[in-house]
């Protein structure tokens, strides 16, 4: 016990200690946040992988470690899509993986936001072209936000989100 | 057992079948074999068997020859157990000849394999048990078979009707749970389903593939010395271990010498993909029986390793740090001091952790005989990797077949035998010391020197070779074939999840469905490593 207590404080708080992430230059659509502002400053997300290398899933998990800990910026994680206020979709959408994404989609709940998560879901990155790879997420279904990078580092998704949620003027 | 030279192998070979012939072996270290098609069973089980011999299948792989040829290749490597010698068999199927003979009845490993082969080929491996379809669902039109030369890289595939078989087990009681391939976490998909009964697994039925991207059909697109990123990409958390994997194939195809700075800074890179790796899944299999704070903290170290390849590199994965000849940009001595220095804080932060962990008796209770593979049924699937280290299965190939600068860097590995799933943390715990040690060992030894050279003449169209590198997961095999002009004409790609995966069904029997996600999160395999 006396090494766990002795431990947590020798460490202290880490959350925050990361290389800020720039500003997007690419500023969200004033509908995508009108459509964001109806969760507030919550956000329940549920992530799909619709083929892609698992470098961008890795960085969502890394999302919810101590360091990032989106929870703090209402950023949830969702087990269920029925639950899930956004989808974030990552990766080119494999022909194995096409029906599941639609089915996905049609279980969220309206209102939602679809986010696609780094270069290969939103332009199929080096996948383009293959016969297994039926065409970036918005060739299937409605995409909201694109978030680019290959993968996006953590804060820059991050920033995204937060941006995504702060009110317009 | 005793360890023979490479000729007395090869003797003993032609010996009990005078029918085969010896061809010019494709590396060092290995032989290979034209065998008769008829004859593949008895030589397999032969070198399977062989008390002197005790051949692992390690790779099974089919080429589509033409144009040059009008015939189609099949390969069989196995690595002897004493010696970790590479035999290479090879046979041609010539004509229209579609059948080999299906060497899963003896030599369980070949069984994905052999499948994978009928699916991207059309060739039929007679007498194989299950000769449902592995990659293909059950969509894809019947007759498309993306691997031969014929089938162009980007046509739009129709769709067809149809249903995946699955085995039902019946009797009072027994039901079937469902899961995926969309799963609750943030992971890649994949189906299984459950035959239970109350709560214990009597069944796991695995299927993949959902991720298939074609990835080896992409490969043949390319030159041999631009594909570096696509092998990146194979999977991302691998991106050193498949990209090194990949050079050095391409590297003994253009016979290139590597320098001797280049091959201990891709041994810093591989150790430093181990370390996060390793120090991300021992948290997770913590978080997986609710041990938050064993979370929390190997998070928090693992994220520490990926800013630090961040600022050395200019990636998190380390993407883009390894370039066919050597490496792109140099890691100063300076710089190579700081690493060590940080390194040593994490390794004693570590250990802290570890104490803490390790002394907790509820977490050990839940990992200790949880998800059991035995020695046996790891043999038998050729298990490798940490999770082969974990039952049992002596292998690791920067000791066994040194590669980069290891044959420099004496590696010690980590080897348990109770094969739960305390046994695959306690070889990740102690690989993140010995990592942490081998990069002090090249912090020392390290030369100073030019750290890459550049390509200069193509290969021969033709020309094969086969490439191994041990990544954190285990064994990453690459065979590529050359094609006209320096393009790649073939290129097989093995991540280590690929052989792992249908052992994860062996282990989880009498289990019960709450402890699957813990040991699903120990072996902790890749998905789209595995359905490319
Ligand atoms: S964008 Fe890059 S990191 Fe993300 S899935 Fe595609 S290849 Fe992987």
């Amino acid at each position: 016990m006396f090494r766990i207590i002795k431990k947590s404080l020798k460490i202290g708080v880490v959350t925050g200690r990361y290389p800020r992430a720039e500003t997007p230059a690419i500023p969200i659509g004033a509908e995508v946040k009108e459509k964001a502002g109806l969760f507030k400053r919550s956000l329940t997300i549920r992530e799909v992988d619709t083929g892609s290398c698992n470098a961008c899933e890795m960085e969502m998990n890394a999302l919810l470690n101590p360091v990032y800990d989106a929870e703090r910026c209402g950023i949830h994680i969702s087990a269920s899509p029925r639950h899930a206020d956004a989808l974030v979709v990552t990766g080119p959408v494999a022909i194995n993986m096409e029906r599941a994404l639609k089915d996905v989609y049609k279980q969220t709940p309206d209102p939602k936001i679809v986010i696609a998560l780094g270069d290969c879901a939103i332009n199929c990155g080096l996948f383009k072209g293959s016969y297994a790879v039926t065409g970036p997420v918005d060739r299937h279904i409605p995409v909201d936000l694109r978030i680019s990078g290959c993968p996006p580092r953590p804060a820059e998704i991050l920033e995204m989100l937060t941006e995504l949620r702060k009110p317009t003027v | 057992m005793v360890i023979m030279d490479t000729n007395a192998y090869d003797d003993m070979l032609k010996t009990a079948f005078p029918a085969i012939r010896a061809n010019e072996p494709v590396c060092t270290k290995s032989s290979h074999f034209q065998v008769p098609k008829n004859l593949l069973p008895a030589i397999t089980h032969y070198i399977h068997t062989q008390p002197n011999l005790r051949g692992k299948l390690t790779l099974l792989w089919a080429c589509d020859h033409r144009p040059s040829r009008d015939t189609y290749g099949l390969y069989y490597l196995f690595t002897l157990e004493a010696s970790h010698h590479w035999m290479v068999l090879s046979t041609e199927l010539t004509n229209t000849d579609r059948l080999f003979p299906s060497i899963t009845p003896h030599i369980h490993a070949a069984q994905w394999y052999e499948r994978e082969i009928r699916d991207m080929f059309g060739l039929i491996p007679q007498g194989h048990p299950d000769l449902r379809r592995l990659v293909r669902h059950e969509h894809w039109p019947k007759g498309t078979h993306p691997l031969r030369k014929d089938f162009p890289w980007n046509c739009v595939l129709g769709r067809q009707q149809g249903t995946y078989h699955f085995p039902h087990i019946e009797g009072e009681g027994v039901f079937e749970v469902p899961v995926g391939p969309i799963h609750a976490g943030i992971i890649e998909p994949g189906h299984f389903r459950f035959s239970v009964a109350g709560e214990p697994i009597m069944h796991l039925e695995l299927r993949h593939f959902w991720k298939h991207r074609g990835v080896e059909k992409l490969f043949e697109q390319q030159p041999l010395t631009d594909a570096v990123s696509l092998a990146e990409r194979v999977s991302g958390d691998t991106t050193v271990g498949h990209s090194l994997a990949y050079c050095q194939a391409v590297e003994a195809l253009l016979h290139l010498d590597v320098p001797r700075r280049a091959k201990y800074l891709r041994s810093l890179f591989l150790e430093l993909e181990r370390l996060y790796n390793h120090l991300g899944d021992i948290g997770a299999m913590c978080n997986d029986t609710a041990y938050a704070l064993a979370h929390a903290h190997c998070g928090r170290m693992k994220e520490q390793i990926m800013q630090l390849n961040d600022r050395l590199t200019g990636s998190r994965f380390l993407r883009g740090v390894i370039q066919v000849g050597g490496v792109p940009r140099d890691i100063e001595n300076a710089q190579l001091v700081k690493i060590v220095e940080e390194l040593n804080r994490i390794q004693s932060d570590f250990s802290e952790v570890g104490a803490i962990i390790f002394a907790n008796a509820s977490l050990t209770d839940r990992l200790e005989t949880t998800g059991v593979l035995n020695e046996q049924t790891a043999w038998d699937h050729a298990v490798i990797g940490i999770v082969g280290r974990a039952s049992g299965m002596n292998c690791d190939l920067r000791r066994d077949r040194p590669f980069a600068a290891y044959d420099e860097l004496p590696v010690n590995v980590a080897l348990y035998r109770y094969g739960d799933v305390r046994a695959r943390l306690r070889v990740r715990g102690d690989e993140i010391h010995e990592s942490i040690r081998l990069i002090r060992d090249i912090r020392r030894k390290i030369p100073d020197g030019p750290i890459a050279c550049q390509p200069g003449s193509l290969p021969n169209p033709g020309d094969w070779t086969l490439s191994a590198v041990e990544g954190w997961r285990g064994e990453i095999l690459y065979a590529v074939t050359a094609g006209e002009g320096g393009q790649i004409h073939r290129c097989k790609v093995r991540d280590p999840s690929f052989v792992n995966w249908p052992a994860i069904q062996w282990a989880v029997l009498g289990n019960i469905i709450p402890d699957f996600p813990l040991i699903n999160k120990s072996f902790n395999l890749s998905y789209a490593g595995n359905d490319l």
